[in-house]
């Protein structure tokens, strides 16, 4: 039983790395109030150029460096747009999903079937990993997951604790009271969607340098979609976006447990739907609860400018 | 060096019919840098594709085909759009119409008569998509949910339990574990026309589009709708219900993407399966902005996204080209029509260094 | 007055003007301020002081003129250049971050640095305690009163070590107990040798705390004087009103005729946190113009809106056409009957992407469409005629909203007001911005009107309110003070007088 948990708990977490770096970088672009909804194109496109970069270099360090930045230079398009023109961010989002999954699904074409040049195999950590259960769980993953453990905090202290996080949440609830105050509000945002890119981007890498090491066609299955949903569950809180993404590392793990041993105590698909479930019941819970203490950012979505 | 945009004088402020040419040029530019990239010759891919889609009236036929449910998922966003909701969840309804119409034709029309069969199977079918469509009408209405986000969600959801359905109760017991359920009779399949696939979908979303289009334009409904839509101030002010409208539109919208499952389901697929959910509802957002949201345009415009779908197949299949150009090509057309949009609305300007505003307050205080 | 000769100003406006396309919202205003002073700029809606302000701000940029700041030249191209160079503005709409603490938003530039942060917390605490300005510096701005949020603004300001505090309408949002301690702020300020300018309506703000005086009419500086000058508030309300002339409407005397709609103490908003209107009685016959005046922001908009059924109430009953319904029915009322012209043409009154058309039926529609048609043939011929009588100009019938001007936008509105043939007409600042034949035309439609109807005039133009009404209801801090006939001169100077809550018969 002890192991079953431990197995459980290792492949919930090993799950959930993907989707909670991709929940961090969206939280810190909706923060400042820009929507992207383009988190699934940013992922894939991480996931192939740190595949890409992998096999040509073999160096895990610049595979991971080049996912990461593709998801960065892609949400940057979405940037201009969303940013400088203004335009509508649902349609510049879509649209950029689109095109990273149509740019990748036929330059990843060569790439399908080659032996991954980069494996990031879980690394125990020396001491925490013989921990029981506790061990298994956590400190027997893949590097970059550990790389998450500490993004979530630095994260969280960035956007809560320090003076450009303090500019980064005001833009996303009053674009025009910051802009007074003589910030500007454009770099903010520009950095902040570049941030959420490179989040997007890191999260493609861990998928196809260690999740599941090599390039597939769509091989997100809908994470990025998920990761917009956690920040909502998230409250856009990194702290929370851990519990959101466990979660939903913790219902794949189940399904994976439940099917192992052909039991099915909650039918499986009760378990996939409840990350969204739960979602949308805190949507409704930020909303009727008292205040919007736990709402999302007041600008969200909207553009600025000095104008009106 | 950065540049920032300003707002062009009220003479520029409106649509154009210009911008949706230029958004297909800037497209089709894109597609031939990629196509060179490709070490194909523009010329050739296009040929190759515009072959693909027009090239006989079977491969038209195949456009059509596509576009029945892109014109119904487009007329669904445009619909709610016209009311400045957004209804990103085209897809779960669209699943749910399918869902609705595979049931009633597996286990209703065997007891019903038989001309009843065809508009019991379209009846459920919007109806699936409508109660999927209410729930983030209703949310928004009276809980002031985001819809963006709330519809969004629920497609994971109709997804999930569709595969549900296909992978457990309703599973084809002689399908040698293939996903899908038993196929529905012939008397739930719509006709088909031309000894083609094209079928009566493709006149129920042109109905539906002229409908809807009078509707909006000539009916009191449409006219509370127009008004909200572009000025809910203005419509508190002459009294009209702007929840109940809400929650009508989101409503209709949602029937609308149930139609598209419908036909999906009994005019193609004949079951429920796996390839039912393959972005249908997600393309729609894409044809109805595309289309400026005149209803009359979605069918024109889902023609077009029809034809770039079947021509990247044929892309595949002839030159040993990815298909999913066309997808590249559908975010670069969207892409292309934000841009030319944007630039009808605002002046690009450079910002002189040091300065932060440029001209600011073009209109009153 | 010695001390202003001596020192040389601290800041000149010499010659400014500022357009905005067809508007001169500026002409020519020259102007210098002195340090430690307090300055009150006055003048009617319209009158061009907010643009004034914000060009000292920052927020906008002259097109022609010059600004000296202690002796040299300066050029502000953002709010945060003129804020560096001293100048900070409080504007009427607060920009503070809501969820964001009081020190939060204080430290928004610079940001909170690590370690400092219990010092920069002391620092305004320190600052907040010398000028009187009472605020948690911890609170998060949501939960604050109106009153402290602008104390939180005025923090900023003096974080940023402000010379020039300029505030537009300081007064409007606060409570008098909150008016007394801003004005305390104020002469802590002047003490401190900082300029004060505020922008009011109100006269008798004016008189309990400002050194000089300004006034502006119509995109200039007509006259500038030392408080001490002044002996009245009677000669400020002439500054400010002007020596209005009725002007010679025809107004054809018409039988007042039963009482349409009587309100009895009617008091609201409900579920505000302060009533912005209470008590409030009075009623309006047919076969004459009603006039409820007062000076900005004393309850008058948010009765009108109740009034018209746009807003809830929190207690009172209205009868209208012989039928009494309590608050919360009022506005449940279906029916016609009552027509209200907006004061917000462009976005409540009607609809810029609509047609003329269009726009004729939006409060129309029971008349232009069945349960389910929009009657269009109907409503255009109903628009074409609207047209011709009240010589619309402008792209036809078919035309957008958006291109119609202000006069002819308005005359829409009003004949399409005036073609549902109401027993009650409410018309709230019905010539706002006019130019004077559009003012014209629109007077003659009301006095038209009162052949029909009741009319309720909700105007802060006390030239229109003389020039048209029968009787004129004062209004001042929520209440009536009184209600005078508008036939003696010996009225207009009462009327002033109540406009600046004196005079209250007792």
């Amino acid at each position: 039983m002890i192991e079953d948990l431990a197995f459980i708990g290792q492949i919930a977490v090993k799950s959930s790395i993907a989707v909670l770096l991709a929940t961090l970088g969206e939280i810190v672009a909706e923060r400042s109030g820009i929507l992207n909804l383009g988190v699934e194109g940013m992922m894939l496109t991480g996931a192939l150029c740190a595949a890409a970069a992998g096999i040509a270099t073999g160096n895990p360090i610049l595979a991971v460096a080049a996912g990461t930045l593709a998801g960065g230079l892609l949400a940057l398009v979405h940037g201009f747009f969303a940013v400088t023109l203004r335009v509508n961010q649902v349609l510049s989002g879509l649209a950029l999903t689109l095109l990273g999954m149509g740019v990748t699904s036929f330059l990843g074409r060569p790439l399908i079937g080659i032996a991954p040049g980069v494996r990031l195999r879980a690394v125990p950590i020396p001491g925490l990993a013989d921990i029981p259960v506790i061990g298994d769980i956590f400190f027997r993953q893949s590097p970059l997951a550990y790389l998450a453990y500490v993004l979530v905090p630095l994260c969280w202290y960035w956007i809560f604790h320090t003076g450009t996080g303090l500019k980064i949440r005001a833009v996303g609830e009053d674009a025009a009271a910051v802009d007074a105050a003589g910030i500007d509000v454009f770099r903010i945002r520009y950095l902040c969607t570049f941030a959420g890119g490179l989040g997007a981007g890191l999260a493609g890498a861990y998928l196809s340098l260690s999740y599941t090491p090599g390039w597939k066609e769509s091989m997100t299955g809908g994470q990025g979609w998920v990761a917009i949903a956690m920040v909502i569950f998230a409250t856009w809180n990194p702290l929370r976006a851990v519990v959101g993404a466990f979660l939903f590392g913790g219902l794949t793990a189940l399904q994976f447990y439940f099917q192992a041993v052909g039991v099915e105590l909650v039918p499986a698909y009760v378990l996939k739907m409840l990350p969204y479930l739960l979602t949308i019941a805190v949507m409704i819970l930020v909303n009727v609860g008292p205040g919007r203490r736990f709402g999302g950012p007041a600008a969200l979505g909207v553009p600025f400018s000095r104008e009106g | 060096m950065i540049w920032r945009i300003e707002k062009r004088t009220a003479a520029l402020a409106r649509p154009h019919a210009w911008l949706f040419p230029v958004s297909l040029a800037f497209a089709v530019a894109a597609g031939a840098c990629i196509f060179s990239a490709l070490g194909v010759s523009p010329l050739a891919a296009y040929g190759t594709m515009a072959r693909g889609a027009f090239g006989s009236f079977y491969h038209f036929s195949e456009v059509v085909v596509r576009a029945i449910p892109l014109m119904l998922t487009g007329l669904a966003v445009a619909v709610a759009a016209t009311m400045l909701l957004w209804n990103i969840g085209c897809e779960g309804q669209l699943v749910w119409g399918g869902i609705f119409a595979a049931g009633t034709g597996l286990y209703l029309i065997p007891h019903l008569p038989p001309f009843l069969a065809i508009p019991a199977v379209i009846a459920a079918g919007a109806a699936g998509g409508l109660l999927w469509g209410l729930i983030p009408g209703l949310l928004r209405a009276y809980l002031a949910v985001n819809e963006i986000l709330s519809s969004l969600l629920l497609n994971y959801i109709a997804i999930i339990f569709m595969e549900h359905l296909y992978f457990g109760p309703w599973r084809n017991p002689e399908g040698f574990g293939f996903p899908g359920t038993a196929q529905i009779g012939e008397a739930a399949r719509i006709p088909h026309w031309f000894g083609t696939r094209i079928h009566l979908g493709l006149v129920l979303a042109l109905v539906m589009a002229a409908l809807v289009f009078a509707a909006l334009r000539y009916t009191r409904w449409g006219y509370q709708v127009r008004a909200i839509g572009l000025n809910p101030q203005a419509a508190r002010y002459a009294g009209f219900r702007i929840r109940g409208q809400i929650v009508f539109i989101m409503g209709l919208s949602g029937a609308l993407a149930g139609l598209a499952g419908m036909a999906e389901v009994s005019g193609i697929h004949f079951r429920l399966q796996q390839g039912l959910a393959v972005g249908y509802g997600y393309d729609g957002i894409i044809v109805a902005w595309l289309a400026r949201l005149n209803p009359l345009a979605v069918p024109l415009v889902a023609l077009l996204l029809g034809a770039l779908i079947v021509g990247g197949e044929q892309l595949q299949s002839v030159l040993h080209l990815p298909a999913s150009i066309s997808m590249v090509l559908e975010a670069v057309l969207l892409f292309g029509l934000l841009l030319s949009e944007s630039l009808a609305r605002y002046r690009l300007v450079r910002r002189a260094a040091g300065e932060e505003t440029s001209a600011a307050g073009k209109g009153l205080p | 007055m010695a001390m202003t000769t001596l020192s040389s100003p601290v800041l000149a406006l010499t010659d400014i003007t500022k357009r905005f396309g067809d508007v001169r919202a500026n002409q020519r205003v020259t102007w210098t301020l002195d340090a430690g002073r307090i300055y009150a700029l006055l003048g009617e809606n319209g009158a061009g002081k907010s643009t004034l302000m914000s060009i000292l701000a920052g927020r906008y940029q002259p097109d022609g003129g010059e600004i000296h700041l202690r002796g040299s030249p300066v050029r502000f191209l953002s709010p945060a250049q003129a804020l560096a160079s001293g100048i900070g503005m409080v504007y009427q709409r607060f920009m503070l971050v809501e969820p964001l603490t009081v020190a939060e938003n204080i430290l928004l530039r610079r940001g909170p640095i690590r370690g400092k942060r219990t010092r920069d917390i002391r620092q305004i605490r320190e600052l907040a305690e010398r000028y009187g300005l009472l605020v948690n510096p911890l609170a998060p701005v949501r939960t604050l009163t109106m009153g402290e949020r602008q104390r939180v603004e005025i923090l900023k300001l003096l974080y940023r070590q402000a010379e020039i505090l300029i505030f537009d309408e300081p007064t409007a949002v606060l409570t008098h107990a909150e008016i007394d301690s801003l004005f305390d702020v104020f002469r802590q300020l002047k003490e401190e040798g900082k300029t004060v300018v505020f922008i009011t309506h109100k006269l008798e703000e004016v008189m309990a705390v400002a050194d000089e005086i300004a006034v502006m009419r119509r995109g200039r500086m007509v006259s500038r004087v030392a408080a001490a000058q002044v002996r009245s508030h009677h000669d400020l309300a002439r500054m400010m009103v002007g020596r209005e002339v009725i002007l010679s409407v025809q107004k054809p005397p018409v039988a007042i005729g039963e009482a349409v709609l009587t309100a009895m103490g009617l008091s609201g908003p409900a579920g505000a946190d302060r009533l912005k209107f209470q008590d409030v009685d009075f009623e309006v016959r047919r076969g004459e113009i009603f006039t409820i005046t007062g000076v900005a922001g004393n309850g008058q908009e948010q009765l009108v809106a109740a009034l018209a059924g746009l807003a809830p109430m929190a207690a009172g009953t209205v009868s209208f056409r012989n039928r009494a319904y309590t608050a919360a029915r009022w506005r449940r009322r279906t029916g016609d009957g009552l027509a209200y012209i907006p004061e917000d043409r462009d976005r409540t009154g009607s609809i810029d992407a609509f047609t003329l058309v269009e726009n004729f039926m939006l409060t129309r529609l029971d008349a232009f469409g069945g349960a389910l048609w929009v009657r269009r043939r109907r409503a255009a011929r109903a628009t074409a005629a609207a047209v011709r009588d009240f010589s619309i100009q402008g792209g036809g019938i078919r035309g957008l909203a958006a291109h119609l001007s202000g006069g002819n936008r308005q005359k829409l509105i009003l004949a399409r007001e005036l073609s549902r043939r109401p027993d009650l007409l409410i018309a709230e600042q019905p010539t706002q911005g006019l130019d004077v034949r559009a003012t014209e035309e629109v007077w003659q439609a009301l006095l038209r009107q009162r052949a029909s109807a009741a009319v309720l005039l909700v105007t802060g133009d006390l030239k229109e309110a003389l020039t048209l009404s029968d009787r004129i209801a004062v209004m001042f801090r929520g209440r009536i003070l009184d209600i005078v006939s508008a036939r003696e001169a010996a009225d207009i100077d009462r009327i002033k007088l109540l406009m600046a809550g004196l005079g209250k018969r007792e």
